[in-house]
């Protein structure tokens, strides 16, 4: 856990990758949830956001 | 290995003649090969999908082609993400998604379990099993209704034998709590082997001596399976379950064929949906938009899928 | 893998686990074996109940896929020749005389020129792009190649918008070229990835060996790496051909009479009074039979196949 937060403070590939795609895996869990038309609303944003951020974190260095 | 591979070829040149016997550079080989490719994909995946970016902020409509298109900002995002009918399309497909993976999951890793156990013939019976998956979902789905009709049909004849109900007595895609199941059944049938395959290669890639090296630490065969074959054969899983997770988001041929989306609404996914908004009512700007928040998930999923095979890769 | 090992199972265990697996195999080849023993089967047997197993074989569900019937009254027929072979003899024990051929052929021949014309121009431009991909130092290589990866992920519904647009622009919608560059550029991605796993383990020293002999960078890939990849070449042009063979999403959006490939085409057999299911079976088996035949030919690289290369063995 620790060796996490260290790759998101100095910027480190696999932390941040993990970060991203925990969001968009969030994203796709709220689109399909069936409880809460709110929470189906802005999913696609968490998604939205997830991806470009992993299009970008893919470029860290390891 | 193949970072140095032009390194490596470079040193075996003698550099004299190097120039000579080349031609055409390195650097312009390797665009002229990969040149016509990244092309096509241009012009057939990416102009597309700039288009139907810039579609999915107007109000255009293909069947009105004389109409005047508006600009209309993200209305018709706003429109899709508040529409209460087109999240329970999500569910929908959150349910066939859920239950398809589970069931694919629980019987492909099982059987692949099993074959892995190196009884005689296996092969012969891997090979029949995988065969369902290679054929055409539509025309396969399509068969499937047949299968599916009360009274006559194969499936309920085979179900009412068992259960001791009258076949005519239930319609699995003619019914509304049946027809969900009736798909996930279809899918499961079509995608387990799958499932299996890569399980399979997963339990094959452990090497023995790990197990032997346990045996000797004497763990019992129930610990030896959890903590040695579960974990090793999580990444083939994962890949396993990402790749059936973005095909099944995008479900669309099986299903259609199968039932149509019907009866009312509750198989009509994500796909379905979609077609019906750009092919039949035709509104095209709005399914554009559609189509994008699609994109998007799959294209998010497809990142992590990837993540996914590169690690498979590495063992 | 000789002598002992702690990881042989019993002898108790195979018999156990084979004759498991063995009833999957049985139940889930079931409706396979359905829909050809449905091709055989008259109408009547076919909607029988309880579902017949066993039944008189006709060629009646072939005969109907390939021919379009017209009903005669009985004083018309007396005015008819007596039917001349087989085919008409079925036909006319209906009651009915044939009108023409169906469709189906011209269907299936669709799908024949489409896969095989597809599956070419992706395996050819795969090829070249996989070697490049493999040798030579590419800017962003991991990029391109992921871009090419996630081109075959996209929902075909969504891809079909713009497309259906740029078709009607260009004139091309339903037509064979149409649908060959459609899935040329499907199958590309397959094709680059599988084939760049198979261009990685040609060993480099040939290549060495063949440009220290003078052979230029292009001479040494026909004459030397090209014979080498040859299995991995088959293999994945067959998988293209399957993805093509199978595809039904674009087909039913983008193609609707002249370039119209099989799998639309099945689904709307319709016979005289509801679904001829024995039509229908026919042509499955019809369409299904030559892709059973080569999955079983193509077992090997069926893993690689379907992981993108991912998985080697």
């Amino acid at each position: 856990m620790s060796r996490f937060f260290k790759g998101i403070f100095t910027l480190r590939r696999g932390a941040w990758e993990m970060l991203a795609s925990i969001l968009i895996a969030l994203g796709v869990f709220l689109m399909m949830q069936p409880f809460w038309l709110l929470a189906y609303t802005w999913s696609f944003l968490v998604t939205l956001v997830g991806t470009v951020m992993f299009i970008i974190v893919s470029h860290f260095p390891e | 290995m193949a970072e140095n591979a032009m390194d490596r070829i470079a040193r075996a040149t003698p550099p004299g003649v190097a120039r000579k016997i080349r031609g055409l550079s390195d650097r312009a080989i390797a665009w002229i090969f990969v040149g016509p490719s990244i092309f096509l994909l241009l012009a057939i995946n990416i102009f597309p999908l700039i288009w139907t970016i810039r579609l999915s902020f107007t109000n255009f409509r293909v069947n009105r082609i004389n109409a005047p298109v508006k600009w209309i900002g993200l209305r018709n995002y706003e429109r899709i993400l508040t529409d209460p009918d087109i999240w329970q399309t999500m569910q929908a497909t959150a349910h066939f998604l859920f239950w398809t993976i589970f069931f694919q999951v629980l019987i492909g890793f099982t059987l692949a379990w099993l074959i892995n156990k190196k009884f005689r013939g296996n092969d012969l019976w891997t090979t029949l099993i995988v065969l369902p998956m290679m054929l055409s979902p539509a025309v396969v789905g399509n068969f499937w209704t047949f299968l599916y009709q009360p009274q006559i049909g194969l499936f309920n004849y085979v179900v009412a034998f068992f259960t001791g109900a009258d076949p005519s007595s239930f319609s699995m895609i003619g019914s509304i709590d049946l027809a969900p199941w009736a798909i996930v059944i279809v899918d499961t049938w079509m995608w387990t082997p799958f499932v299996m395959l890569i399980c399979l290669a997963g339990l094959r890639s452990i090497p023995d001596s790990i197990y032997e090296a346990a045996e000797i630490d004497r763990a019992s065969k129930w610990r030896q399976f959890w903590t040695i074959t579960i974990p090793l054969v999580l990444p083939f899983l994962m890949m396993a379950v990402l790749f059936r997770g973005i095909e099944n988001f995008k479900m669309f041929d099986l299903v259609v064929q199968l039932t149509g989306g019907g009866p009312g609404s509750v198989t009509t996914l994500t796909s379905i949906d979609l077609k019906r908004e750009a092919f039949e009512k035709w509104r095209t700007g709005y399914a554009s938009a559609y189509a994008v928040i699609l994109f998007v998930t799959i294209f998010g999923l497809a990142s992590i899928y990837v993540k996914a095979l590169n690690k498979v890769k590495e063992r | 893998m000789s002598g002992f090992s702690v990881n042989e199972p019993s002898r108790r265990m195979k018999w156990f686990a084979g004759i498991l697996v063995v009833f999957y195999a049985l139940v889930t080849l079931m409706p396979l074996l359905w829909i050809i023993a449905t091709g055989f089967k008259s109408p009547a047997d076919s909607i029988a109940y309880p579902p017949k197993v066993i039944f008189r074989p006709t060629l009646e569900g072939y005969v109907n896929l390939f021919t379009t019937q017209t009903r005669i009254t009985p004083d018309m027929e007396e005015g008819l020749e007596p039917p001349k072979n087989w085919v008409e003899q079925i036909v006319r024990d209906k009651g009915m005389v044939i009108a023409g051929p169906s469709r189906y052929v011209q269907r299936f021949m669709n799908s024949v020129i489409i896969g095989f014309g597809s599956t070419f121009l992706s395996v050819f431009l795969g090829t070249l792009a996989a070697y490049a991909f493999s040798r030579f130092r590419v800017p962003i290589k991991d990029d391109l190649l992921f871009f090419i990866l996630s081109t075959r992920m996209m929902p075909p519904i969504a891809v079909a918008i713009p497309i259906f647009l740029m078709f009607r622009q260009l004139g091309l919608s339903d037509t064979h070229m149409g649908m060959i560059l459609l899935y040329t550029a499907v199958n590309l991605s397959l094709s680059v990835w599988l084939l760049k796993g198979f261009i990685d383990e040609i060993p480099l020293e040939y290549e060495e060996a063949a440009l220290i002999d003078g052979y230029t960078r292009f001479q040494a890939f026909y004459k030397v790496v090209l014979p080498q990849a040859m299995t991995g070449i088959a293999s994945t042009a067959i998988f293209c051909l399957i993805f093509a063979w199978n595809e039904y999403a674009f087909a039913v959006l983008l193609t609707s009479g002249e370039a119209q490939t099989a799998p639309p085409f099945i689904p709307t057999i319709i016979g005289v009074g509801g679904q001829d299911w024995p039509a229908v079976a026919a042509g499955a088996s019809i369409f299904l039979l030559p892709v059973m035949v080569i999955t079983i030919l193509l077992r090997k690289h069926l893993l690689r196949g379907i992981t993108f290369g991912a998985v080697r063995k």
